[in-house]
Order: structure tokens, then sequence, then C-alpha cells
């Protein structure tokens, strides 16, 4: 579930200026399992990312938006988790 | 530490030439390395490669999930019209496959007899599927993009569309102007003045020779400046005839200094263009040019290959340096990840090179071990 203050994965990705192949093959790189039509679905939050993918995702994105000069905005598994909780 | 000195074991590498995609495999293909394979023969599958050649010339050997992979593979290439090729099955590869109904509609290429010469490629024609029966369009996303800086294709694709309808005024004697361009390996219009010109595009590719054909690929012009008298090109040069057609003017696109696509002019009049004319087109080819250059849509097959060697080369040291942290640390495979995760955000360095680290760390270990004198216990 995205709350209201969060963007979307997909949306992280527009902003990192990443086409879909471009953030897949960076989701390859860092030892992704997912196809590219998985990933585009939990972009699209069509499927939920196992916590790993997710991870995986987010560390992609967030190496980039470094890359831009920016800082880590996307958050990992255990942040989305730990904010469920409270 | 040179990625490229590693330690045999699986591994499979990505090349890209023209409309096929290679992927040679190395070692063992089993259950813990099949995924890697599902996943890279997904992803070149689906990007609309009408052609993939699996090199199995260093594959030690292959268990029941990585056979699945190459029947799962195939029969998804089939479906889109593309082929499968498999060069140098072992028997048992070549047995497995040939006992189902894949058998028919894979391509086999063995090993030649003699170990010195290499053998004539043994590329069986193409199986019968009509073209077009499913949609190569179905790609999830195309693998071409991910090389190149984000940009809208259709903006582009406009912008050659204008240049192709300036082109055509302007230009005296054309009657008609397109933009050729490779795109997932193959040549394609991209923009046309009309359905002719598109047709005449078409039977170039189709027959595989013609001005268009020859300035995409060699990078330098041709003009047909009457094909009546034409002998270049035996197949397609009548195709043209029966079209009204009598002079051509190919100019090659290029991104830096690498052939893309060409831009083709079209006339009724024999010898139509003379030296002014094509001065025009050049000037008009090198805009065309800087429209792709600009964008940075067009990738080679080199800048392709290497784009995805490279990830593959990181992903095997990422996947080594994970299992060095599990060793150390006595973790599982996702923890050892997280742990690189983390340094490199706190770090801000590149996941890849918190790997790097631990690997070679490794081996400067390994160097102190193997330096130190005789009969000391570390």
């Amino acid at each position: 579930m995205t709350d209201q203050t969060t963007n979307t994965l997909d949306e992280y990705r527009r902003d990192a200026l990443l086409s879909h192949g471009e953030l897949w093959l960076r989701y390859f790189e860092l030892g992704g399992m997912s196809t590219a039509l998985e990933v585009e679905a939990f972009l699209y939050e069509a499927l939920e990312p196992s916590p790993h993918d997710r991870d995986l995702i987010a560390h992609a994105l967030n190496e980039r938006f470094v890359e831009l000069g920016g800082n880590h905005p996307v958050r990992y598994a255990d942040d989305v988790s730990r904010e469920r909780d409270t | 530490m040179n990625l490229d000195d590693r330690p045999p074991g699986f591994g499979v590498g990505a090349r890209f030439e023209g409309d096929q995609a290679v992927l040679d495999v190395r070692g063992e293909v089993d259950v813990l390395s099949v995924p890697t394979l599902a996943v890279l023969f997904d992803a070149v599958v689906t990007s609309g490669y009408p052609s993939v050649v699996l090199d199995l010339c260093d594959m030690e050997s292959i268990d029941a999930a990585g056979l699945a992979v190459i029947a799962g593979a195939a029969s998804t290439l089939i479906a889109s019209g593309g082929r499968l090729t498999i060069r140098s099955p072992s028997t048992l590869v070549a047995q497995v496959l040939d006992i189902n109904w894949l058998s028919g509609l894979i391509s086999w290429e063995f090993p030649a007899p003699d170990p010195d010469r290499l053998g004539p490629e043994q590329v069986s024609p193409a199986p019968a599927t009509p073209l077009g029966a499913a949609s190569p369009d179905v790609a999830a996303f195309d693998l071409r993009a991910v090389a190149s800086v984000p940009a809208n294709r259709d903006v582009v694709d406009s912008a050659l569309q204008l240049v192709v309808a300036l082109a055509r005024a302007t230009v005296g004697g054309a009657d008609g102007a397109s933009v050729t361009l490779r795109r997932r390996g193959r040549l394609a219009t991209v923009a046309a003045s009309d359905q002719t010109v598109l047709e005449m595009d078409a039977d170039q590719y189709a027959t595989g020779e013609g001005p268009c054909v020859d300035a995409s690929i060699a990078g330098r012009w041709f003009h047909a400046e009457s094909l009546d008298q034409e002998t270049r090109w035996p197949a397609f040069t009548p195709k043209a005839r029966a079209l009204g057609i009598s002079a051509i003017l190919s100019s090659p696109l290029l991104a830096g200094d690498r052939p893309v696509g060409a831009l083709n002019i079209y006339s009724r009049t024999a010898t139509a263009f003379a030296a002014k004319e094509q001065e025009l087109a050049a000037v008009f080819a090198t805009e065309a040019s800087n429209i792709l250059n600009h964008a940075g849509l067009e990738v080679t097959d080199d800048q392709l290959t290497d784009r995805l060697q490279g990830a593959l080369r990181t992903r095997e040291i990422i996947a080594e340096a994970q299992g060095v942290i599990m060793e150390r640390q006595d973790i599982g495979e996702k923890e050892a990840f997280d742990v690189m995760r983390r340094s490199s955000r706190s770090s801000d360095r590149p996941l890849r090179q918190e790997a790097i680290d631990v690997v070679d760390s490794t081996h400067r270990h390994r160097l102190n071990l193997d330096r130190r004198p005789a009969g000391e216990i570390s």
C-alpha cells in the first residue's frame, strides 16, 4: 500500500530520468531475478515485489539519484514495513 | 582487480550482431545459475530480436531446469516469428530437445569436424512461421533504449518526418523521401513521404539489397542514377522499376562515425540527382543525424553489447562479494546483500564499488597468505 505522501516507484523512475529498460538493467546488474515485465508490474503496483526485489529496485533508483547529485529518496522494504507498524 | 581474470564457473555473455543476439553460456547451468540465464533470455526475446543464438561451446553441464529454460525461450521466440539457433550442443542437449515438438523449430549449429578449421555456418532456414502471425510489438521494452539517455521517440520521429518533407520539397526532382533506421537490430522506415516510398524501402529490407540498405550498413553514399542501367541490386531493382522509380539517392545517417541508417530520396526521372541535389541531400542527412545524435536514441550493436556485458560482470562480482560476506559473517544471501547496500548508502558509492572492495580484500588476504614464510600459521 502506498501512503499519500510518497511517490510510487514508477514516479521515482520518471524523476530519475530512467526508461523502464534502463531501470530493469540496473536492477538486473544488482542481482535481480525478475523479468523486465515483472519489474514493470512492481513499478505500477500491479504486483507486490518481495522485500528483496523492492530493495533492489529502490537501490537502483537511489544510486541513480546520487549520480544526478541527489540523495536517497526511495525507501527500502525495512523502512516501509517499519512505518506500517507505527 | 581485473574482473576478466575470474575463476571459471557459470557465466553468460551477450552480444548483438545485426538482427541477431548471441548468448554465450559457460560452465554449469544448474538450478543455481539458471535464473540468470532465464531472465537474460527473457530480456533479449522480449526486446524484439528476431534471431537468438545460444552458444553452448563452453558449457560444461546442464540440468533439467536449464533445458526447461531453453525450451521455454524457444517457444516464446518462435511464437513471435523469431528463430533460435543452438550452437555446439552436446549430444545430450540435442537429444533431449530433439524428442519434443521443438526439434523441428530450433536450428542447430554443430562444431565442424576439423577443430583447427572453422566450418561453414550451418544455419537452417527459418521455420515456416508466417511473419506477423504474432506482433513483435508485444515487446515489454526495448533493450536498445537502455544504453541511451531518455528521450521521447515520438518527438524524434516527428522531427525526422519534417526532414523527409523538407527534403522532398527542396531537392530538385525528388518524388519521395524516407528515413531508414536500424532499430532492434533491423532496418525499418521511421519516416516516409508516401506509401510508394514505404513499399520501396520494405522491398529493400526484404531482399537485403538496394541503396538504402547499403548506405545504412556501409555508412557512405549510394546513388542509382538510372535504374534501367543498374546492375548492383538485381533482386531489388525490378521491384523499384515496377513502382515507376528511376533514380535513388541514399545518404548515410551517422551516430558519431557509425552508420545507423539512411536518408533516401526517390525520383521517377532518371539522372534527376546532379551535384546540386546531392549537396542538398547531404545537408538533410546531416540534419537528420544531428537530430538522432542530440536525442541519443540510436545505439549501436557494440554499445549495447558493452552495456549488457558490463551489467553481467557487475552482477557476477556482486554475487561473489555476497558469497564472501555470507561466509565471513555466517549470514544469508539477502542479509549479505543488505550489508553492501547499507555501506553503499552511507558511503554514497555505487554498490558495485563496495562489492569490488570486498572481493579485492579476499585476493589481498590470499596474497598475504601466499607470501607468508612456510610454517607460519595464520
